[in-house]
């Protein structure tokens, strides 16, 4: 072929792929107007932990049905799931025409299910488990949660001590679990536990489905400094899970671990459309009106700060955005930046609340179910600087990764996990 | 912050970093070689050749950008020129030029705009009022006797004022705010040199004592210049911000090669979590300062609807995120940043400067305010 063949070759291929899109786009928009109802838009929203209620979720399956029956579920998904085999463009696409209807809602839960957990599995799981989980997962049957974190280890992931120990073809499973999000309405967790604790941490860990409706599994709803109970910590005591349900190869969790957290700080998203905020920071403003503050020169301050973070974290956004879609690789430092920017000014932006509402954020009358809200959003505000990676990680990712700093010493790394642990409270800080 | 451009604003940009390179490395600035009358004309006719002073002025009157959006150009333009600290009042010049172009009389637009837009000539705008005044058009009253007018008070944060300087006066007459040219060497003008925290320019203070100027002086009509300062305002905020923005991206780059280079307790510095988050957090506010100004940059110069706000806001931020990040950057380097041959001073005194020029960071979140009618 010469090259002006190959040219043309390519101008055609690209020519059809935009018509294929838009064709998919006139497709989506014609189902969504028939089949679903519009959803009013009620301004941004603040970030809060919430509550499900059985019949919440019920509602959200039957939705999630009906996408996975007219071949919206899973739209880049392989066929051979239950996907329908197209590109993230037209996952895009399909993002951007749903975003005026009601959509299946699953809380958090829903998020991590379809993004870090559905495509780890597809990165790191056999055929035959994909089969077996990925239809139900894309219908709406299975919804998932995270076994991460543990009450004593988070940001050190690797470091988690629940023990799975064989016994023939299935594993025991023993120990507890923390921050699952929605395990409470879950029907299966993506259960992360120590298979081997005579290899440094990194090398004995392994996935495990495991059901919530497995005996010896213990779910607590855990009731947070909001009073709300989005999520949990689990017990598990001689939880058995058959061995074809390891995701990924035994001892070799990290690397499956490595693609889901890549995920979870979003470089695995289109991300959410969001428009440029071009208004005032609308909800200071009305809080300064309010009270009577708006021609308060340290209010009038503190309102214009608020607003110009707001601009230039989207303006930010927009700016990683098109570095990740740049690259042909996952970039989880450089997604790091909006992660960090997120729990560097999202208290702040909390806080200037309470600060120009004075009695009026502090304080409320019983009766009054919106006027807590200043209050919610300042225990929330520290959310996205803890949640899903501190900001002390996302500072340590960007540090090594982009900027390219040295790593900090490790000590752990190359002992026997049972080693270190026995040790670690006598540790006198020399490294040898 | 150049990682979008176009192929055409990347030839402008190379073109431009030779240029500076070549005359004018920060060595030259630190010799202060734009104080030399000469130099200082030459610097200035080869950047007109590169087209430094045209970007704002449309093409039926000679001027022309690369883009389409001449703020952008002349934003990245200005983003090359902070990294090295360049002198001359390349944002005064081009404020100036956009004046001109849309108010000017034929006169300005013929004689002068061809002089500025090819170096011959510069020009400079006197829009800060001495302490004690809070709006732009204070310090300087124009009153109009018989054909003429007559310029007194004081303007100061005047940028690189020579002997070829023209100076645009923003002041206050009956009619409200007034804008005029003033020709170099006017008598009754006074310009009196200040020494400064920044050593890689000139500032002054300009007297008007009872100045006489023709009618013909003023810019557009008597009275009527609130709105063209104000688009002025927005210039001068997203090009200072974009030079800060420069100085910022060269000095970090600084800090990160000694934070890797120094060893302390038999490691490199930058291992050291105290060091690698506070360069992780400069890094978030560096990428966050190129964002907002960028976007600011398109806002502006498209017309959009949302540019007076957008510089205001890419001013209040980058402003104070430049002072921050040359604070941090002083701490890592520590002692030998306080030497004078090292030259992280340069930029401290630069970046701090430029957060105050043009309005200071929270001068732009009060007329972010009231831009949005609070």
């Amino acid at each position: 072929m010469s090259i002006v063949e190959a040219l043309s070759e390519g101008m055609r291929k690209m020519e059809t792929d935009v018509t294929d899109l838009e064709e998919f786009r006139k497709e989506v928009r014609a189902w969504l107007a028939a089949n679903l109802k519009r959803r009013r838009y009620s301004g941004p929203q603040a970030a809060r932990t919430e509550t499900k209620t059985p019949e919440e979720i019920a509602e959200s399956r039957a939705l999630q049905r009906k996408l996975f029956d007219a071949g919206y579920a899973g739209i880049s998904f392989p066929k051979e799931y239950g996907g329908r085999g197209l590109s993230a463009a037209h996952e895009r696409v399909f993002r951007e025409e749903s975003a005026g209807y009601v959509m299946p809602d699953f809380g958090a839960a829903g998020a991590v299910t379809f993004s870090a957990i559905a495509r780890s599995m597809l990165a790191h799981a056999s055929p035959s488990f994909l089969r077996r989980h990925m239809p139900k997962i894309l219908s709406g049957e299975e919804i998932w949660c995270q076994f991460y974190s543990e009450p004593a280890a988070g940001s050190d992931l690797a470091g988690i001590r629940t023990r799975a120990t064989r016994d023939g073809d299935r594993w025991i499973l023993n120990g507890s679990k923390i921050w699952s999000t929605g395990a409470y309405y879950a029907d299966f967790a993506m259960c992360l536990a120590r298979t081997d604790w005579d290899v440094p941490k990194h090398r004995g860990l392994t996935w495990f489905a495991v059901s919530t409706k497995a005996e010896g599994l213990t779910i607590r709803p855990i009731v947070q400094i909001d009073g709300e109970a989005g999520f949990c910590q689990e017990f598990l005591d001689d939880v058995v899970v058959s061995s074809d349900e390891v995701i990924g190869e035994v001892n070799q969790g990290w690397a499956v671990a490595q693609t889901m957290l890549v995920y979870e700080r979003g470089a695995g998203q289109a991300g959410p459309v969001v428009l440029e905020p071009r208004t005032l920071a609308p909800d200071l403003v009305a809080l300064a009106r309010k009270v009577g503050r708006s021609n308060d020169p340290v209010v009038r301050q503190s309102i214009a700060r608020a607003h110009i973070n707001d601009y230039a974290q989207y303006h930010l956004g927009k700016r990683i955005a098109a570095r990740l879609r740049a690259s042909d690789q996952p970039q989880p430092a450089v997604a790091a930046y909006g992660k960090l920017a997120s729990g560097t000014f999202s208290p702040i932006r909390a806080r200037i609340a309470v600060e120009i509402g004075g009695p009026e954020a502090l304080l409320w009358h019983p009766d009054d179910k919106r006027g807590m809200r200043y209050a919610v959003n300042y225990l929330n505000g520290r959310m996205t600087s803890i949640a899903a990676g501190t900001n002390e990680m996302q500072r340590n990712g960007i540090g090594e990764r982009v900027l390219g700093l040295p790593r900090e010493p490790s000590f752990d790394s190359n002992r026997p996990f049972s080693e270190v642990i026995a040790n670690a409270r006598n540790w006198d800080g020399r490294v040898s | 912050m150049d990682s979008d451009a176009t192929d055409d604003q990347k030839v402008l940009l190379d073109a431009s970093v030779r240029f500076m390179q070549q005359v004018c490395p920060l060595t030259r600035v630190r010799e202060r070689a734009y104080s030399n009358i000469t130099y200082a004309a030459e610097y200035r006719r080869q950047a007109g050749e590169l087209g430094w002073f045209s970007m704002l002025v449309p093409e039926d009157l000679g001027g022309g950008n690369v883009s389409g959006n001449g703020v952008l150009d002349a934003a990245l333009v200005a983003y090359k020129r902070g990294a090295t600290l360049q002198p001359g009042p390349f944002t005064g010049t081009n404020v100036v030029a956009h004046a001109l172009s849309t108010a000017g009389s034929k006169e300005q637009r013929q004689k002068v705009l061809p002089a500025l837009m090819s170096g011959e000539a510069s020009a400079s705008w006197a829009i800060s009022p001495p302490a004690g005044h809070p709006a732009m058009e204070d310090g300087v009253s124009a009153e109009f006797r018989g054909g003429a007018c007559v310029l007194s008070g004081c303007k100061t944060f005047v940028q690189d004022v020579d002997e070829s300087c023209w100076l645009l006066v923003t002041a206050r007459s009956n009619a409200g705010v007034s804008q005029f040219l003033v020709p170099p060497g006017t008598p009754a003008v006074r310009v009196v040199a200040l020494d400064s925290l920044d050593i890689s320019r000139q500032f002054s203070e300009v007297h008007f004592e009872g100045a006489q100027l023709p009618a013909s002086a003023l810019v557009g009509m008597e009275g009527k210049a609130f709105d063209l300062v104000a688009h002025q305002s927005a210039i001068a905020a997203v090009l200072t911000a974009a030079e800060s923005v420069g100085a910022m991206d060269h000095e970090f780059e600084m800090t990160l090669r000694y934070a890797k280079d120094r060893i302390a307790f038999g490691r490199p510095i930058g291992s050291f979590q105290a060091i690698k988050h506070l360069l992780a957090d400069m890094s978030l506010m560096l990428e966050m300062s190129k964002a907002i100004t960028l976007a600011a940059a398109r806002s502006l110069g498209s017309d959009d609807g949302y540019g007076l706000e957008a510089a205001s806001m890419a001013k209040a931020f980058v402003g104070d995120a430049g002072v921050d990040l040359a604070q941090n950057c002083f701490q890592i380097f520590g002692g030998i940043g306080f030497t004078w041959e090292h030259d992280q001073h340069l930029y401290l005194r630069r970046l701090t400067t430029d957060a105050a020029l043009y309005g200071d960071p929270a001068w732009h979140r009060e007329r972010l305010c009231q831009l949005s009618k609070l």
